[in-house]
């Protein structure tokens, strides 16, 4: 069994997990689905992007 | 100011003093403040409008680098908070347009509130992964391609190992929902959420259990202990907490 | 900052491990995915022996080329951590993600 460490290292996944997941949903002045939010696709857009720029001249 | 919007991170019991949230930092390293309508209290901060409107929040969603930050800051707030009192958590990008708003929520839906911090007072909350664990070399497809042909015995020992690998998740699988079922005999309520995609965690394991439970006081150390000594063939758990109770914030009336 | 994501670190001096890193990631994808395909192909059995010989012999090498541009970047497996999910999410369309 492992642990997590401190606070400041909590996963982020774990965070999103709670946060997007989780929580009171309330009707705000601004709603937003965040049931859309596509990690996977942000992580890996956000992935290929970095490289893009590094090859731009 | 019309420029700036109500973030609100969670609601609390009145009782909230301003020395509590003094040092507090919130999203964008605001300072957090205390709208209190007896019974309950909103911790909330003063954003950007613009960077907060519904546009600008869909736009911002989808960028990982915006969400990390938001959401370290939001849970920095919440967690602190759940350190020394009950909080019902709110979830990501709560805005309200000004202060009178959310005075108007606290009101509406007060009793609704004071029930869900009554969920959680005194009570913590705990999060179990489960994952596939040491997995067994294939040992008995090894002998039986001896007399195959190379492209063959390749095929067959691909066949092979993952027909192991489904069968250990499927063991893992099993192994993971009894002991989240020994696991809800300890606490007041679960949740369970989808195992995290490995693209995202980054584990290397496949992922068979993401659970949150809610315990009281009382029933940590028993928990714990359950959890630390299992050991069986194939799953491998990890302990997470205390988390404020996010998996656990719902209001009556709420579906 | 470090957090599991596969960030890419902008340092021009990994930039080629970082391209190949890219770049392998989506040639294994490719590989487990014909690999999945062949095992069914197989497993259904109305192939010819010569050419599940050749099929088999194919993705042999194909593995091996594999280990050998993950050694030539330095790569580890895990750092193609990749899961066989939705494709589409991985590869993008030429119709969309045009961003």
């Amino acid at each position: 069994m492992t642990l997590a460490g401190p606070r400041d290292e909590l996963a982020l996944v774990d965070l999103l997990d709670r946060l997007l997941a989780g929580g009171v949903v309330l009707t705000g002045d601004i709603t937003i689905s965040l049931a859309n939010v596509d990690l996977v696709h942000i992580s890996l857009r956000a992935l290929i992007s970095s490289v893009s720029t590094l090859v731009e001249p | 100011m019309s420029d700036e919007v109500m973030y609100l991170y969670a609601v609390t019991d009145a009782d909230l003093g301003d020395a509590e949230i003094d040092d507090m930092r919130a999203v964008d390293g605001a300072a957090v403040h205390i709208i209190a309508e007896a019974p309950v209290a909103a911790v909330v901060s003063a954003v950007d409008a613009e960077r907060f409107s519904a546009s600008a929040l869909r736009r911002n969603l989808e960028n990982l680098q915006w969400l990390e930050d938001v959401a370290r800051a939001h849970n920095a707030v919440v967690s602190d908070l759940a350190h020394r009192r009950p909080v019902a958590p709110v979830r990501l990008a709560t805005v309200f347009a000004n202060t009178e708003n959310v005075r108007a929520l606290l009101r509406t839906r007060a009793q609704d509130f004071v029930a869900a911090l009554d969920r959680v007072r005194g009570r913590r909350e705990w999060a179990v992964k489960g994952f596939v664990g040491l997995t067994d070399p294939p040992s008995a497809a090894a002998g039986s391609t001896d007399t195959l042909s190379p492209g063959r015995s390749y095929l067959e020992r691909r066949r092979a190992e993952r027909d192991s690998h489904t069968r250990h998740i499927e063991e893992a699988s099993t192994e993971a929902d009894a002991i989240h079922n020994r696991l809800v005999k300890l606490t007041l309520a679960n949740r369970r959420y989808p195992p995290q995609d490995r693209r995202l965690s980054g584990y290397r394991d496949e992922m068979v259990l993401n659970a949150a439970y809610l315990l009281p006081a009382g029933a940590e150390i028993e928990f714990r202990r359950v959890v630390d000594e299992y050991h069986e063939g194939h799953l491998r758990l990890e302990l997470s907490g205390p988390w404020a109770p996010y998996s656990f914030a719902t209001l009556e009336g709420d579906q | 900052m470090s957090n599991g994501f596969g960030r890419i670190d902008t340092n021009p001096d990994s930039i080629g491990k970082d391209l190949g890193r890219l770049v392998l990631t989506i040639v294994e994808l490719l590989r487990q995915l014909m690999e999945r395909q062949a095992l069914r192909r197989v497993e259904v059995g109305d192939l010819p022996e010569e050419t599940v010989e050749n099929l088999g012999l194919g993705l042999l090498r194909l593995e091996e080329a594999m280990v050998d541009l993950r050694e030539y970047f330095g790569l580890q497996p895990e750092d193609l951590n990749i899961d066989l999910g939705p494709l589409g999410s991985l590869l993008p369309r030429s119709d969309s993600d045009a961003r």
